[in-house]
Formats: structure tokens, sequence, C-alpha cells
């Protein structure tokens, strides 16, 4: 049985216990890495981001006209044969299947992996109506023996290791088997199998396609014993979710091309089967196959006709969304899911399995866009989870407390300024004046948020600095505005100082525009949108685009969060216009506008190791100008493993998620100093904190900077 | 694509599966071929659904020859039984090494899936660069009533336990295409 935590408490039990595992650790792990390179390999030559274009226009076609799919999938599949229901529910389903089943009188029932049997729980409805049901996916069968849940769409037995599996091979068979040899547990599989395949009455299957121009199913498998369920039972009955109608032939091709790719980086599946209407079978007395195809509507029809939502629907299975995902990397499928897994699965565990199950999971997320970046439909994943969010925070009276605070004073910025000034006076006598760290945890934390020493607040903010520093240039060759973001403005203003340096040096004029205030991302992270707008209005305000040649940031949060979200929160307006072309991030600045040249620069050769924020290398897709830059700039670039992979901040995540957070980060920071740099340079002070608290808590003498602070470092002087 | 350059990236493709891929120049051989390789790997009978009598009456006399035993339809009746199948194959997709198989008969079903050994005959004539290029063929079919087609790439494979690779979990254990060169253009 899968049950998911209904509170966030139960939620942290489960987590410390996945964290705890650590073959579960090693194997995502390997997985993850395993997986980035076959994927690369598997596309290599190909125009991936054409074909994910074109896959999700054709799937967006299709969406509002599935009912007419269906009818024309049902008439030519009934021409040839077929029987086609569609059910409303997945009760609706299960009876049908079950009546099915009684109607054949049929005992013994043989199933191929069918996520949306699983999303119907169908086993428990056959089996609470006396059926003896049998999985014939080795992952699947696995599971089923368990009795739990897949822990990935694709590889559902992946958090077990070979031991696990041997020993309940073991106590399946009453074969003793060696615990170390897989090959021999595959045999003893198949011939356990083999047995169910040629004794069953009834064969289930699940579908990849349904493809309404000719009625024909397309089931993808690499056992083979789709075929198997699909050929030696007199019925086969499949269950198929609405969505897996596509109008043609050439679409289920295309989807075929990239889906196993995207899923593993195989070519192709070694087995595809397409099944149109009844073909002879000799188990039956007239020779022909019993084929009932079941349509699962559950809530589909509605999701397809829902502007926000309905691009979920895509979504064409292949697991990526979770591969990638780092949060799945430390946790597992089991605690990062309901049936659905991953990132698809902390949306579509609201729409399919409801509120309780999705409270706490779907806040398991860090924005970090890894899964938006690999899903091969375009589904705007970490956008529709914040939106799931939303629909839970609505649906639950009660919110959090910190939704609360955020929503009164975030959108009031002097109100939070001061309580950030505030702030800075009242934790003096914890920080420690030298490295600018809290040496006692405030109160309001708990013991699991001491994977990071905490920075403490600057004790002057840059806009409390800049009054005196404030210049006016003669003839400057650019007019920049600062967008500072609040790390820079009240934790970090030495970052901003290095920058200022900079632009002294190459004659660009900067503003710092007193009354900008936080981007508003932290708000659209607890799905408070109203808030995020208020502020993207006040932001674009205070700004005034129109007088700059550019916004410079030093935050990639920021600028991702205004390019990308600003545009959906806050009407259409020249000056939004202005802003959102005219934001750019600090390396892509001083690379692409400012032209900086390496004689510019002292040459240390100082080793550096990167790390490529997220909403830089996926938010904004600047990946070549920061490590241009710390070339140029006179440093020896030294890459690193998982360099694109996220730090684990995610803003409050790491507060809500200490223990996740703080796993990930170790990951990272083991990766870093693995190179033998001397310093780890990013280009956002939100990485910059979680990075340079992890390596203080390791007491390592791995140094952590902001990119401009190592850049202004070198520039020659004169 | 030339043929010469389809049927090597055919080779190319399916050999990355796992398949052992081999030309010959007429489908005699492709009987020599199963005959004799249900022989070396000690294995003892063998079926062709699809084949054309004639064919099959040679096959019979070839198995009988060396003592191995030719199962007739129905297969139904030998669902144990079956070590290796030789069959006919429709069209081949070069940019994956698949093969396509028309299916629709439950004898070649139950052979190809059953065996332990599939032995694939495949006229180089008939290989596509890609599935697009094919679809019109494949739209045809399907849209002309009640029918099953398949493609296979490679064995039966699985990576369920540990993500290690291990073949041959439900269907066959090995895979030989057989590419038989027709020199049509
Ligand atoms: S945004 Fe990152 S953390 Fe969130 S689901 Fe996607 S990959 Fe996982
Ligand atoms: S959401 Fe995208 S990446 Fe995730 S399983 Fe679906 S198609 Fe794959």
């Amino acid at each position: 049985m899968i049950e998911t935590p209904h509170t966030i408490q139960g939620y942290h039990d489960q987590i410390h216990k996945a964290l705890q595992n650590r073959f579960l650790g090693t194997a995502l792990g390997n997985f993850a890495m395993a997986y980035k390179g076959s994927r690369a390999r598997a596309f290599e030559g190909l125009d991936l981001d054409r074909l994910r274009q074109e896959m999700a226009r054709a799937k967006d076609q299709s969406l509002p006209r599935l009912m007419e799919l269906y009818k024309s999938f049902k008439a030519r599949a009934e021409a040839a044969g077929a029987v086609v229901h569609l059910a409303k529910t997945a009760q609706e389903a299960n009876d049908i299947i079950a009546g099915i089943a009684a109607e054949n009188q049929i005992r013994h029932i043989i199933k191929s992996k069918s996520m949306t049997a699983e999303e119907t729980h169908l086993n428990d409805t056959l089996e609470r109506n006396g059926y003896q049901v049998t999985e014939t996916d080795l992952g699947e069968w696995i599971i089923q023996l368990r009795h739990e849940g897949p822990s990935h769409m694709v590889m559902p037995a992946i958090h077990l290791s070979r031991q696990q599996v041997g020993s309940l091979f073991s106590d399946v068979t009453g074969e003793r088997l060696d615990l170390e040899d897989i090959e021999r547990m595959v045999k003893v599989a198949r011939k356990e199998l083999r047995e169910a395949f040629l004794t069953a009455g009834m064969g289930i299957s699940g579908a990849n396609f349904a493809v309404a121009e000719t009625g024909t199913l397309g089931i993808m498998t690499n056992e083979g014993n789709g075929r198997l369920v699909t050929t030696l039972p007199g019925v086969h009955v499949a269950l198929v979710g609405l969505e897996k109608l596509v109008p043609n032939l050439e679409t289920a091709l295309k989807i075929l091309t990239i889906l196993p790719k995207n899923a593993t980086g195989q070519l192709i599946t070694s087995y595809v089967t397409w099944i149109t209407g009844s073909v002879e079978c000799q188990a039956n007395p007239d020779g022909k196959k019993k084929l009932h195809i079941v349509f699962l509507d559950n809530g589909r029809l509605q999701l397809a006709r829902n502007p926000i939502f309905s691009e979920a629907l895509r979504c064409i299975r292949c697991g990526a969304c979770a591969n990638v995902c780092p949060v799945y990397g430390k946790v597992g499928g089991h605690a990062l899911g309901h049936v659905y897994i991953g990132a698809i699965g902390l949306i579509l565990t609201y729409f399919y399995h409801g509120t309780d199950n999705t409270r706490a999971i779907v806040r398991n997320c860090l924005n970090c866009q890894a899964c938006k970046s690999v899903c091969p439909v375009n589904i705007n994943l970490p956008r529709l989870i914040k939106k799931v969010y939303r629909l839970v925070l609505d649906d639950d009276s009660e919110k959090p407390a910190k939704n609360i605070l955020v929503n009164t004073v975030l959108k009031n910025r002097k109100l939070f300024h001061g309580m950030l000034k505030a702030a800075a006076t009242a934790q003096k006598p914890l920080v420690k004046k030298s490295d600018g760290f809290i040496r006692h945890l405030p109160f309001i934390l708990k013991k699991e948020h001491e994977f990071r020493s905490l920075p403490a607040l600057a004790e002057h903010a840059l806009r409390d600095l800049w009054p005196p520093i404030r210049y006016r240039l003669p003839n400057p060759v650019l007019r920049v505005a600062l967008f500072a973001g609040c790390v820079v403005d009240f934790v970090s203003p030495e970052q901003a100082l290095a920058f200022i340096k900079l632009m002294l040096k190459y004659n660009v004029q900067v503003d710092f525009p007193h009354n900008q205030t936080c981007c508003g991302l932290p708000a659209m992270m607890m799905a408070e949108e109203d808030t995020a707008a208020e502020i993207a209005a006040q932001n674009l305000e205070a700004m005034q685009p129109e007088k700059y040649d550019y916004v410079v940031t030093l935050c990639a949060s920021c600028a991702s969060h205004i390019k990308e979200s600003y545009p959906r929160l806050i009407p259409p307006s020249a000056g939004l216009t202005r802003l959102h072309d005219r934001l750019i991030d600090f390396s892509s600045f001083l690379m692409n506008v400012l032209h900086v040249k390496p004689d510019q620069f002292e040459k240390s050769g100082i080793k550096i190791a990167y790390h490529s924020p997220c909403h830089l290398c996926r938010g904004l897709n600047v990946t070549r100008e920061p490590r241009e830059l710390l070339s140029t700039a006179g440093f020896t670039y030294t890459p690193c493993r998982d360099e694109d992979v996220c730090c684990g901040f995610g803003g409050s995540y790491s507060i809500e998620f200490p223990e996740i957070s703080a796993a990930i980060l170790n990951q990272k920071l083991d990766y870093v100093m693995e190179t033998g740099a001397a310093v780890l340079v990013t280009d956002c002070p939100g990485c910059v904190l979680q990075l340079r608290g992890g390596m203080d808590k390791r007491g390592s003498r791995i140094q952590v900077r902001h990119i401009a602070e190592m850049v202004a470092k070198e520039m020659k002087l004169g | 694509m030339k043929q010469a350059d389809l049927v090597q990236k055919m080779t190319e493709k399916a050999g990355l599966v796992q398949a052992v891929v081999s030309r010959i120049d007429s489908f005699d051989h492709a009987l020599a071929y199963a005959v004799n390789l249900t022989r070396e790997k000690s294995l003892n009978t063998l079926t062709a659904p699809g084949l054309n009598p004639e064919d099959i009456s040679h096959l019979s006399a070839l198995c009988q020859n060396v003592g191995l035993e030719f199962v007739s339809p129905p297969l139904r009746n030998h669902l144990r039984g079956i070590h290796t199948a030789l069959t006919h194959v429709d069209w081949g997709i070069a940019e994956t090494g698949s093969l396509v198989i028309y299916s629709d008969s439950e004898d070649l079903r139950i052979a190809t899936m059953l065996c332990d050994i599939h032995v694939a005959c495949l006229s180089a004539s008939h290989i596509y660069p890609d599935s697009a290029s094919l679809s019109t063929v494949l739209k045809d079919r399907m849209g002309a009533g009640p029918g099953y087609l398949s493609f296979i790439t490679g064995t039966s494979r699985t990576a369920d336990i540990e993500r290690v690779l291990t073949i041959g979990v439900h269907g066959p254990l090995k895979l030989h295409i057989l590419i038989l060169e027709d020199h049509q253009p």
C-alpha cells in the first residue's frame, strides 16, 4: 500500500528514514550520473529543442479534442472487433475490468506495467474480488511481492538492492539464491513468470499511445512481457489514460523517438507492439481475442480544459523529471510522490489523489528548474508545482505562519527593511565579527539547521552605504541601474561594492534606485502570487528602466524571477518590456557588453571551482559567460562534477527541509573539494550563503566568493 | 540513403543491442543457419511460422537429417517446447536497428516470444532509414482491420535490479538477424 504522509511532521519522519538509507543514496546518485551521460549520447545529432517544441505542440493540439479523438478511436477499434469503454472515475474503471473478468470466468490475471493501473489501484480491487493477479514486469513484480508502490515511473524497484531482491526471491521460491548474482535472479523470475503467462486467463496492459485514426494501441516494453500479456490469454484488457490519445501514427512515432532516449538513454525499447482490434487467439473457441480497451477520465477531461494545468497532461511518463531532481536523488520516489513520482508527481497527485496526499510533498521543491530543463514536452514543472501548492493552501483553511508573514511584510518595503535593520541590531551579540557568521543559532531554528553556519546581516546595508559613495561620471559609456536583491543589500553589500569598483574602472555610471525591494521570488516560492505581483509592480516603478541602458543584477535568482515571472504577474507596459529586455546578469554584462579583456587583469592563476546557479544556467540559459570571465580575469577555472546541480539552498526551502538541503549541499562540497580548488566561485548571493556556510561548518580552507568580488580583486589598477 | 549504407547502419545499430547480424545471399542459407545454430547450442526443436510450404518441407528435411524436432503449428500445443524460431521480417529500421514484423498470426507471435533463439531474415531492400519514412506503409496496414504489428530491437532485456543490464528476461535470449542481399534498387 502506498501511504503518503498527510502532515508535514509525518513527512519529515519519512524523509528522515529515506536519508538514512545508504543504499538508496548511492544507487540514486550513480543513476543520476549515468543518466546524464547516456541521455546526451542518445540525443547526439538530433535537434532536441525542435523535437520538444513539436511534441508539446502536438500534445496541446490533441488536448482540447480528446473526446473527438476518443470517438474516432472507438469507431475504428470497434470496427476491428475491440470493445471500447470510457470510465469516468478510477473506481468505475476498476469495476469495468472486474466485470470483464467475471463475465469470462477468469481466475488468474497477468499484468504488464501500467502507471494508469497504479493510479486506480486496480490490483487492490481485483484481489478483493478474489482474482489472483501477477505483475510480470520484473520491477513491478518485485514491488508487488513487497506490497509497496513504485519508486520511479520507469524503474519501479530502483530503491532496492540486489541483496533485498535476492532474499525476497529466495523466500518466494524456496530456493537459496546467491545474493550477488543478478543474472540468476532474473532467470528465477523468468521461470516463475513463464508459468503465469502460460496459465492466466486474462492479460491487462497499459498503453503508451492510442492512435485515433486507426484505433491502434501502442505499447512499449523492454522485457517483452507486454507481448506475452497481450498474446497468450484469451482476454486482453488495456487500461489507458485519455491523454494517451494521439491523432495519428506520425505523432505516436515522434513520441516513440524521444521517450526511451529521454527516459534511460535508450534509442528505442526492445519491443514496441501495435495492436488494432481483435486478432487471432486460439485460446478462445472462435479463434479470436477478446479485446477490451478501457479509457480512463478520472479528471483528465476537466484538467484538459484548465488554462493553467492542462500542460501537465502533455506528460509522456518518461520519468526524466525525477532522474535529474536533486531532491529525488536524496530521498527517492516513495518520499517524492504518491503514485506518480518526481516533479510531475507533485502536480498530478493533487488532481488524481487529492489534497491530503499532496499537502506535504508539494512543498518539497527547490525550484531548481532541473526537471523543466529535461522535460521532453516542455512542461513548466516548477511553476505548476507552485500553482498546486496554492491550490492546497486554498483547500486548507489554516495557512502556514510563514505565508501570513510573507504577505504582510514583503508587500510593505518600509516595514520589511525596518525589520531587517532591527534584526541586524538584535543579532549583534550573536555575531562573530571576524567572519560574519552567527555563532549561536537563533531560538526559532532547530538542530537540523546546524548543517551550515548562518550568515549575519551586514552591519550596514547597501542602501545605507550608498549615499556617501554615490558618484557622477562626466561622460560615462553606459548608465546602469543596480538591482541588488535582499541578500546583496542586507547581507553581502561587499559584492555590490566590488561591482561598483569595476564599473568605475570601465567608466560606467551606476545608480541604486532607493525604492527597490525584494524581487518577490520568496513570495512566489510560498505560492503567494498576489503578493509577488504587488512587489513586482513596486519594483518596476522603483527601477525606472527607461532611464538606463541596462539593469544589472548580481543575483541570478532575482534576474530569472524578474524575467520569467514579472510578465505573467503584472500587465504589459513599455517599462516592463524594457526591464525584461535590459535586465542582465553580472557575467554576461562584463563579457557581452563591456567586452572585458585579459590584459585588464592580473594573472593570478588561482585555481577556481565554479558553481553554476540554477537560475543562471537554467533560468537565464547563461553558461558560457561566467566560465569565460573567470579565465579572462586570469584564474585557472577547474571543472567540477555536477557544477550545474543545485546547492540545496532554495531560499526558505533550506529552512523548511534542512535535512535534504544539507544532504544536497554536502554532496556539492565533496565534489568541490575533489577539485583541489582554492576558491569556489558562483554568481548568486544566495548560493554564496549556502556554500560558504557549509564550507565554514566543515572548517575547510576553501573560500567561497561571488564572482564579482574575485574579478574586481584581479582588476589592474591605473 | 543507399542500400549499402542502410545495411551498414542496420548492422551497426542492431549490434549495439546485442543482436548478431550476418549477411546471406539466399534464403536457403537462412534455413541452414537456423539448423546449425540450434545444434551448436545443443537445443532440440525448431519452428518456422510464416514460411512458404516449399521452404518448410526443405527445412523439416534438414531437421530430420540432423535429428532436430521440427515443430508444426498450431504452436499453442507446444508452448513449452520451442527452442529456435526462424521467421521472415517485413521491414527493417536502420536508425535503431529494429525489425518490423507483421504478427497477426498467433503462431508467429508465440514463436518469436517463447523461443530461446530468434533467427530473423530481413531483405536488404526492405530496410528504411527511420520509422518516420515507414509511417505511410504502417498506417495503411493498421487501417486495414485487425492487426498485431511488432517492432523488435535486440533481445528481451531488463535493468530492474540495480540497473544492471540483463538479457533475456521474458522473450528470446538471443536474436540473430540475417540480412538477405537481394540486389534490388
Ligand atoms: S524544480 Fe528542482 S527540486 Fe523542484 S521538482 Fe524540479 S528538479 Fe525537483
Ligand atoms: S513531466 Fe516531462 S519529464 Fe516528467 S515524466 Fe512527464 S514527460 Fe517526462
